[in-house]
């Protein structure tokens, strides 16, 4: 009990001094953080032009899509807060930096997560906000005990994908080499998230739930939020959100941890 | 003597070989994803707005292929980061045209790129998938003269937002300008023809469209005939323009460059 609020002091004083840093630079800050919120927007505007000649994609009309995409966004804006920089893990190792984090009287993991906190995703709430607020209100939702299931899908969908950002980083303990595949793995599998899953053929969506259960994020839970009806998995599936992110976290920690095992510094 | 440059640019693609096919990868994942999204979008329809699904299936095949080309010179942030860490005055130093020489070195990873990866790869893909292509002779030839065209338009207006670095410290908003263009306006996603009227208009009048839009539709046959004339004589104009805004900018960089070392 007490490491573990020793653990919550380390860290606050740790992100405390993160944030400082990065508020030295004024304009970059704000920059940071409407640059996200502009991108997001711009792939919002897509989905508006793609949609004006079709009127909706396998059933999901424009507010519906932007509340599936702003839902993704939004979980992986808290995701990017605590796990981002772990994308960038193998540079540490490649360069020998990583050891200061074994030799320290904190946990490697922990020391290694609580360096960054990215401020730049408050770009990512503040579209991903308005956006939902958007949706919400042009949809006409009421919810009532829902908010549970927003809440958990928020949750859980920050593990899932911080779980697979720190799978990807463990590969550099034996490759020394990560980022390439947050761009094969990651990048291609959230995009891919943004549109709705049952467009996609039977093997992804088996993927997607079962293996790498991104499915979690957004989708299964959107279809309970937004009262649809899934054509293959039940909706109530999407409440399992934060279940599934606990278990997938917790398994990508352990190969993260077993990775750490078999480190050999890269520094002479 | 710039052509020394694109056989290095070569022989180090060659050397990064993983490189490369994690760039296809992900590539093709974004083929296949399109290609899944648009077949929802026609999904119970014949035709939208005159065009097929099996249409809609090439122009996207295509444009996946182009951007796959183009994404194998350097990128924006490359040439950003150059000026940032001040690398760029080195290269200032030596008695080349720095834009010259970037433009050839591209040259040299793009070929490898396209002989080791798009090519093979997507000549598979056209067999196996058989989309809706109009290929006369002419025609190709039409498409290729196009795509060069744009490829140097994307190339000069690439190289100008990168050489904005040199008056902002902080280029975030800049290159979300650029990136938003790149892949809206200029048709690499989503055909023209499928904007709202008002947003139609306003991406013919910028140079993005020459740069995806005009290769594609000749390449899928929607623009046919005198049509296709014009489109080209857009293309030379924008890039004729592209440059010299290029050079203009290169110039002032220069300038500020030397007052900064002084």
């Amino acid at each position: 009990m007490v490491s573990i609020m020793r653990g919550i002091g380390l860290y606050s004083y740790m992100v405390g001094a993160s944030i400082r840093a990065q508020l030295q630079y004024r304009y970059a800050f704000v920059m940071n953080i409407l640059g996200w919120a502009m991108t997001y927007a711009g792939t919002a505007v897509t989905m508006w032009v793609l949609l004006y000649s079709f009127g909706a994609l396998d059933g999901w009309i424009f507010w519906e899509l932007i509340f599936l995409f702003a839902l993704a966004v939004l979980s992986w804006g808290v995701c990017m807060i605590f796990f981002f920089h772990f994308r960038s893990l193998d540079q540490y190792i490649v360069n020998g930096t990583f050891d200061r984090f074994l030799v320290r009287p904190i946990h490697p993991f922990f020391h290694f997560m609580a360096m960054k906190f990215d401020v730049g995703a408050f770009g990512q709430f503040l579209f991903s906000i308005a956006a939902v607020g958007l949706a919400y209100s042009n949809l006409h939702l009421h919810w009532t005990w829902q908010w549970l299931v927003f809440l958990g899908a928020v949750i859980g969908g920050a593990l899932i994908q911080g779980g697979l950002l720190v799978a990807i980083s463990s590969v550099a303990f034996w490759t020394t080499r990560s980022e390439r595949l947050y761009w094969v793995i990651m990048w291609p599998l959230k995009s891919l998230m943004n549109y709705p899953l049952s467009i996609y053929p039977r093997l992804v969506q088996l993927l997607v739930v079962f293996i790498l259960p991104f499915a979690f994020v957004n989708y299964l839970p959107a279809l309970i939020l937004l009262g649809k009806t899934g054509r293959v998995f039940a909706p109530f599936w999407g409440a399992l959100s934060p279940l599934v992110g606990a278990i997938f976290f917790a398994l990508c920690f352990r190969f993260w941890m077993l990775g750490l095992d078999r480190y050999k510094s890269a520094g002479s | 003597m710039y052509w020394e440059f694109s056989r290095k640019s070569f022989q180090r693609s060659a050397a990064y070989r993983f490189d490369v096919w994690t760039r296809i990868a992900g590539n093709i994942m974004f083929l296949f994803m399109w290609g899944f999204i648009w077949y929802a979008l026609y999904y119970g329809k014949e035709t939208v707005g005159g065009v097929s699904f099996q249409a809609m299936l090439g122009y996207i095949m295509i444009s996946q292929a182009l951007q796959g080309i183009h994404g194998a010179g350097a990128q924006l942030w490359e040439i950003q980061e150059r000026v940032r860490t001040g690398d760029i005055a080195m290269e200032m130093l030596r008695p080349y045209d720095y834009t010259t020489r970037m433009l050839f070195s591209d040259l040299g990873s793009i070929f490898f790129y396209f002989i080791t990866a798009v090519l093979p790869l997507y000549t598979v893909l056209f067999l196996v998938l058989k989309p809706s292509v109009s290929l006369t002779l002419a025609q190709m030839g039409l498409f290729i003269v196009s795509a060069v065209l744009g490829f140097l338009i994307r190339f000069c207006i690439e190289m100008t937002f990168g050489l904005f670095t040199f008056w902002l410290i902080e280029t975030g908003g800049v290159e979300d300008v650029f990136y938003f263009s790149i892949s809206l306006f200029s048709g690499s996603l989503v055909p023209l023809w499928f904007f709202p009227g008002w947003l139609e208009q306003v991406a013919h009048y910028l140079p993005f469209q020459a740069i995806f839009f005009v290769p594609n539709s000749i390449f899928v046959g929607q623009l046919k005939g005198p049509d296709i004339f014009n489109a080209l004589l857009g293309q030379a104009i924008w890039l004729l323009l592209c440059f010299v805004i290029l050079r203009l900018v290169w110039h002032r960089a220069s300038m500020k460059i030397v007052i900064q070392g002084g």
